[in-house]
């Protein structure tokens, strides 16, 4: 066999990987030395003919040095083919200020939204949700809650009436006797739903909304307990915290009733235009579950013997809510449905 | 109802702070104040008084005693002085009640030699500062004791009542249309609904609401009758409503009135009639006082007081407050007695007395507290979880949610063709809503109408409520609409899909689709509405609405809708998906075109191939329905890809191309359809 100079083929070999200025190239090195016909790889087929001693001296040493060169070749075209793509990406380009497709989203409803919001925050509190009728029968909506018939306060209600001769609920407390009917206390629940009242719209107000309604029931459920309870909502729902203040009022279904204010998220007390300078904001109606209401459930009142249930109910209007959340200043936007208002949501 | 700070001013010897401090007390403590506006010297107040409280509240005594509680001052009550003549008034005037329910006490002062004139300067302003016209100085003396005792009370020209010598005043129902000219020169048609004051021929006023013209007081009139009743307060509400006329004195009646509250009103008007028109108040009462009030006492227990209110309050510190108000109290063995005053008809269980009690010691004093409950996690409202699924689904599909109106018009229960199941308003707002809805489409096309003047297409969708006469009245209804103004039949496939992603999304298989048999054929276009079916049940309709439906409505466009009952959906809904193992061997497709007549179902066509394929088919896609001019007359072609896949082994090529050859040579049976090859 022709003597080849291993140590010199390598040397060569190592020169012109360095020197290969492309792929191409490089293969073309690859195939001179390493392919099937290549030089080193005829130095090891030509090794048979040796004797034992310098075949293995030399068949060593042409592995190694054929190891090596393959590690070469890697590192090599690992080099040109990073070398390639950066050339390649300079070329390309993108405006990154032209804009992006939009993906075809579609919108919840922001009462959708607010209800949800609601309904969370209460179930984390133990309350449960509960849905009702929204045809009910006079008993329901008023005699039951302690509102009886010929009454001037079921002028406070503007109801509408079928003539089927039932109505439509005029609030969401209806389900306070509906459920404590069927369930025995304790009791926590909170009714969102959709509500009537016979009365002409504009700005503030609609023939259509949602209320929510809450409910708890127990041995020794008080109004310290509501406060707590609707403090941790409204600051939950708002997202900040706010005091709740509670003054007088007058629902026939509570005893002792109360309007219930919230601090102004605007000025948080301090008094601004949107609170009307007082700091307060006139959120909703509350009291304690009137003794009437409880014994139309069938429940034991605890004021009449001294022994049974008690407990705190309140009403509010979810549009109301949503409209301070999103400041939206028009009621009658959430029954327009235009698109334009609703993927803003 | 307006109040003037001097006049309740007038009840303390000492000085009140401000109208504006005062206010704030009222608003934390009783009312709300809508307005504090000066006037003159004078500030007058807007009070909110709230419903229960117009017993002891509509007057400028009980706003002072109401003020003198809440801020622990000292109230001092002003006696009517009053010098009667020997002549008694029972001698002149004599009255009867028909029904004592109506009118529980009658009470009438007579007064002989009054001279009419204007009233003095002082008493007119301040009828003016309460939004009253002063008339002359028997009129306003009469308006000035109602807004001082919350009284109401009329005069009669006791001349100008019918009869001779002893004058007869009936307190009785109108007869079916008798009619009154009252002090406003208007004519009221009364009937059996309104209570009436009468003499032996006419009726001389409408009880508790307005005075006749027949016995107004004129300059000539020499001797009144001055009248303070107690009447029923619903009786005053109907009759008020039923003659269309509410006035200061209806108000009140219809609050309710403390029955020691007549003669109160009676001797404060006389002695100022005495005092600014002269005349002699002839002695006693002509009075029939046929129903006492019973006195009331409750027992509250200190620890339901605790209890209810969450703070704790000292005995002693509520007798006080109880006793600023006008109750009386004695505390014995942790228990308040306490005896309710008569002006407070509100007053009457123990959650009343804590009320009075919580309201003046303060709400803003009781400190928030969270309930000591069992911790259980709350029920799950299976209801409204599915209603989120559903919208949520909906929304990642690209739809908006909309909220409509529960009502529809008289037009569209035309223009739908609704049947006589559908539930109709008493009382509508207008025409425009008279009817409940018995389907979410009319609206939802309203909304693509409005939205179509500013969008090219249209994907909306609502859960709500519909109606219907009959035992389930309401049920829930998801119904959605997808307008493309220049869409094409595939805005109809379009639509299945979302249907079927949504049935998919709620676990629910086996649904298919029929020809339309049901409500949907109202709105839609004959050949293109389906029922979506779940095994054997309709559960809707799928469909492109009509195009009469489009044009009532001013639609215009490709509009399909879909409309489910979404009771039945949550009934056959599965939350939990179960798995299916994916087959460890490799599948196989092969297209297949199928030219058919123009008519054939897709599902006839896949009925077949799966027939033949069995249980090797693993799927079937039609990926291209074609009409074209390079096809024969009257044909089209389906294309469909056919996935083979086995579950126990790889299947050879071999095999499938064996089963492909069945399928068409099935296929091919049909003289009419032809597999391209």
């Amino acid at each position: 066999m022709a003597k080849v100079d291993l140590e010199l083929l390598k040397k060569e070999a190592e020169k012109e990987i360095k020197g290969a200025g492309d792929m191409a190239m490089l293969n073309e090195v690859f195939k001179k030395y390493l392919g099937k016909k290549g030089e080193l790889t005829f130095v090891l087929k030509s090794l048979q003919s040796l004797s034992k001693e310098e075949k293995s001296r030399i068949g060593r040493r042409a592995n190694e040095i054929r190891n090596s060169l393959k590690t070469e070749f890697d590192e090599k075209a690992g080099l040109l083919k990073e070398e390639s793509r950066k050339k390649a990406e300079q070329k390309e380009w993108l405006d990154i200020t032209a804009p992006g497709r939009k993906p075809a989203s579609g919108h919840l409803h922001p009462l959708t939204r607010a209800i949800r919001k609601t309904n969370d925050i209460f179930q984390k509190m133990g309350f449960q949700i509960v849905l009702g009728p929204e045809i009910e029968t006079e008993w329901y909506n008023f005699d039951a809650l302690n509102i009886p018939c010929n009454h001037p306060a079921r002028d406070l209600w503007d109801t509408f009436y079928l003539k089927s001769g039932s109505l439509l609920r005029t609030h969401t407390s209806p389900m306070q006797v509906r459920f404590m009917e069927k369930n025995d206390p304790p009791i926590r629940i909170v009714v969102p739903g959709r509500i009537f009242r016979h009365e002409a719209t504009d700005a503030s107000h609609e023939m259509t909304f949602y209320q929510v309604e809450g409910l708890m029931i127990g041995k020794e459920v008080s109004a310290a307990n509501f406060k707590a309870v609707i403090q941790e909502f409204f600051s939950g729902f708002f997202e900040k915290p706010v005091k709740v203040r509670m003054r007088p009022g007058f629902f026939p279904f509570v005893e002792p009733g109360f309007e219930v204010d919230m601090s102004c998220l605007v000025c948080s007390g301090k008094g601004c235009p949107v609170c009307s300078k007082t700091g307060w904001i006139e959120m909703m109606g509350a009291g304690m579950v009137h003794p009437n209401v409880l014994k139309a459930a069938r429940l034991l009142p605890r004021g009449e013997k001294g022994a049974g249930w008690q407990g705190f109910a309140f009403g509010m209007g979810l549009d109301r809510l949503a409209m301070m959340k999103y400041k939206i200043d028009d009621i009658r936007l959430f029954y327009a449905n235009d698109m334009r208002f609703l993927s803003q949501f | 109802m307006v109040f003037s700070y001097d006049w309740i001013q007038s009840f303390f010897k000492s000085k009140l702070p401000s109208p504006q401090k005062m206010a704030e007390d009222f608003v934390m403590h009783s009312f709300e104040v809508d307005e504090i506006e000066k006037r003159g010297s004078d500030w007058i107040l807007d009070i909110d008084v709230l419903p229960n409280r117009g017993p002891d509240c509509f007057s400028h005594y009980g706003i002072a005693r109401e003020y003198a509680a809440i801020s622990g001052r000292k109230i001092s009550k002003k006696e009517a002085k009053l010098s009667e003549t020997g002549k008694k008034a029972g001698s002149l005037v004599s009255i009867s009640i028909e029904d004592k329910n109506d009118c529980p006490r009658y009470s009438a002062r007579v007064i002989e030699g009054v001279k009419v004139g204007p009233s003095p300067k002082w008493l007119q302003q301040r009828l003016e500062a309460c939004g009253l016209r002063p008339i002359n100085n028997i009129v306003d003396a009469t308006n000035y004791a109602m807004l001082e005792t919350g009284q109401p009370l009329h005069a009669f020209d006791f001349d100008k009542l019918k009869g001779k010598g002893k004058k007869e005043i009936t307190v009785r129902r109108a007869k079916q249309g008798e009619k009154i000219l009252a002090l406003d020169d208007e004519e009221y048609v009364l009937n059996k609904n309104v209570l009436v004051i009468a003499g032996p021929e006419e009726i001389l006023a409408v009880a508790g609401i307005k005075g006749g013209k027949s016995s107004e007081i004129d300059g000539r009139t020499k001797t009144i009758v001055i009248e303070a009743a107690n009447f029923n307060p619903t009786v005053i509400n109907k009759g008020s409503k039923e003659i269309g006329l509410k006035t200061d004195a209806s108000v009140r009646f219809e609050h309710g009135l403390d029955l020691k509250m007549a003669e109160i009103g009676l001797d404060n008007a006389a002695s100022l009639i005495a005092d600014t028109a002269g005349g002699e108040v002839l002695s006693g009462r002509a009075e029939l006082f046929l129903q006492k009030a019973f006195p009331k006492t409750i027992r509250l227990d200190l620890s339901y007081l605790k209890s209810l209110l969450g703070v704790e309050i000292k005995s002693k510190e509520a007798e006080k407050i109880l006793s600023n108000l006008g109750f009386k109290t004695s505390f014995s063995k942790g228990a308040l007695t306490v005896a309710v005053p008569s002006f407070r008809l509100d007053v009457s269980l123990p959650e009343d007395v804590i009320e009075e009690i919580g309201r003046v010691h303060g709400y803003e004093k009781i400190a928030p507290v969270f309930p000591e409950t069992a911790m259980i996690p709350p029920q799950k409202n299976e209801d409204a979880i599915w209603e989120d699924v559903c919208k949520d689904l909906l929304k990642s599909l690209g739809f908006f949610e909309v909220y409509n109106y529960s009502f529809i018009s008289e037009k569209d229960l035309k223009n739908f063709r609704f049947n006589s199941g559908v539930l109709e308003l008493k009382n509508p707002l207008s025409q425009e809503f008279k009817y409940m809805r018995p389907s979410l489409i009319p609206r939802l096309l309203d909304n693509v109408r409005e939205n179509s003047k500013y969008f090219g297409e249209i994907n909306i969708f609502e859960l709500g409520k519909i109606y219907s006469k009959g035992k389930v009245s309401e049920k829930r209804c998801l119904a959605a609409m997808l307008f493309q103004k220049s869409g094409k039949d595939e805005q109809f496939y379009k639509a299945k899909g979302v249907v079927d992603w949504l049935l998919g999304g709620m676990g629910i298989s086996e649904v298919w689709y029929r020809e339309c048999r049901s409500f949907g054929r109202l709105f839609c276009h004959p050949k293109k509405c389906a029922d979506i079916m779940v095994s054997n049940e309709a559960v809707g309709f799928l469909g492109e609405i009509s195009s009469s439906l489009q044009e009532a409505k001013g639609v215009s466009g490709k509009t399909v809708a879909f409309e489910m009952d979404f009771e039945k959906l949550q009934n056959i809904s599965t939350q939990e998906a179960v798995y299916q193992p994916v087959s460890k061997y490799p599948a196989a497709t092969r297209d297949l075109a199928v030219l058919v007549p123009f008519g054939t179902k897709v599902e006839s066509v896949l009925n077949r191939i799966n027939a033949v394929g069995g249980p090797l088919i693993r799927d079937i896609d039609l990926f291209d329905i074609y009409e074209g001019k390079e096809l024969p007359e009257g044909k089209k072609s389906l294309a469909f890809r056919v996935i083979y896949q086995a579950s126990d082994r790889t299947l050879s090529s071999e095999e499938i191309d064996s089963l492909q050859e069945n399928i068409i040579r099935d296929l091919e049976k049909d003289p009419e359809w032809q597999v391209r090859k």
